[in-house]
């Protein structure tokens, strides 16, 4: 559980002093393929990001969030459908039910694992009715009863999902029959100049890399991992926010008052200064921008599936058409 | 917001500052050293600009690691 590194440190007049530092490492998860993510790790590093300063860091880096929650909106306008209850599953503090508005969506119920996160933001600032619960949403079904949403949206919260097919099966069963799942997730290129940078930092300086960007999902399994959990009418698509920072320092602080440091099972908590300047210069000559500022990518892949209904569209069975292609093309 | 213009004072912020700002031109060095070699990094490859910039870091840090 403990790793500890001792090196040696010249101090004027101390030769061969040692000093030892002690990280606490998280376990190593090799029993369960599915557990990637340390979900209580990941809870307090938000629930400590939420209250920091009152909030005001956290609200100061909402702009992430705010943007795909604005994309994804457009998304859900596009809808011609009302609802009377919708499920935003990992809301934090309501990125997307404050975007809500009456004549579309009567009720919001916002599902959060961080109960601090949840609960930052007062009812004034949503035009719906919003109602909290404080629950993982690793274990959805357990909050809701099965065939009884209209709709669920998730907004930026299934990248720390650690069963992701079984999340998207406990939503479809979650919802009503014809009932809609929307939802935005981080992809698999979202801060890859930040991952590249620190391998090299660290392949360079150390000799190995270790975990310090999450794996992340790749487009075409989103739509695969969609039908596989009984989704029909399925809508994926790909968008990029990219972000311009000073440095690299400037990025990785905002990372973590987002609530988003790292949080990968078994990864190292502690990094050399002399890995992460290497890696902030790394950072600034490979990917910098003319300006001398550095740029950060933010993938998002956007989903629509439905759960199957009597009433939805469905393609003709084969050898049921009346008109020969051939007489088209 | 500017980091030039205001110094920062804890430890990790200083080591932010200075190896942005004091210690640009070997970060720069370091940096220019990793591209040209960046699809057969090894370990030590770019030692002698990185030992320039640490150099730096510590000397503007003022204290040893």
């Amino acid at each position: 559980m403990v790793l500890s590194s001792v090196r040696p440190i010249a101090t004027n007049g101390f030769k061969n002093l040692t000093r030892t530092f002690t990280s606490c490492r998280s376990l190593n998860a090799a029993q369960n393929p599915y557990l990637v993510f340390d979900r209580q790790a990941k809870r307090r590093q938000r629930d400590r990001a939420a209250i920091v300063n009152n909030g005001s860091r956290s609200t100061m880096v909402d702009y992430v969030r705010d943007e795909v929650a604005d994309r994804l909106m457009e998304r859900f306008i596009d809808i011609k459908r009302t609802f009377n209850t919708i499920v935003d599953l990992g809301s934090g503090p309501g990125h997307f039910s404050k975007l809500l508005t009456l004549d579309k969506v009567k009720n919001s119920v916002m599902v959060d694992h961080s109960a601090a996160t949840l609960h930052r933001d007062p009812d004034s600032k949503f035009a719906v009715a919003v109602e909290r619960i404080h629950a993982d949403e690793e274990r959805l079904l357990q909050v809701f009863d099965r065939n009884s949403q209209e709709a669920i949206v998730s907004c930026l919260s299934l990248h720390w999902v650690n069963d992701l097919p079984g999340i998207l099966v406990q939503i479809q069963e979650a919802l009503k029959s014809d009932g809609l799942f929307l939802g935005a997730m981080f992809g698999g290129d979202t801060l890859f100049e930040l991952r590249t940078s620190l391998q090299l930092a660290e392949v360079e300086r150390e000799g190995g890399i270790s975990p310090h960007v999450s794996p992340m999902t790749d487009v075409r399994d989103v739509s695969n991992l969609l039908g596989r959990a009984g989704f029909t009418l399925l809508t994926v698509d790909i968008d990029e926010v990219r972000v311009a920072y000073p440095s690299m320092w400037e990025l990785m602080d905002d990372l973590k008052d987002m609530g988003e440091s790292n949080a990968v099972m078994g990864r190292r908590t502690f990094v050399h200064r002399d890995t992460l300047a290497a890696a902030s210069a790394i950072y600034k000559e490979l990917h910098g921008n003319e300006d001398g500022s550095i740029p950060a990518t933010f993938q998002v892949i956007y989903m629509i599936g439905w759960k199957p209904a009597p009433s939805q569209p469905k393609a003709l069975e084969r050898g049921t058409s009346k008109i020969n292609l051939q007489d088209i093309l | 917001m500017n980091p030039a213009t205001t110094k920062p004072t804890r430890p990790l912020k200083r080591l932010a500052f200075h190896s942005t700002t004091t210690c640009a031109s070997e970060a720069s060095a370091y940096g220019k050293c990793i591209v040209a070699t960046y699809t057969d990094v090894k370990k030590d490859i770019c030692k002698a600009e990185f030992v320039k910039f640490a150099q730096c870091l510590r000397r503007a840090m003022g204290r040893n690691w």
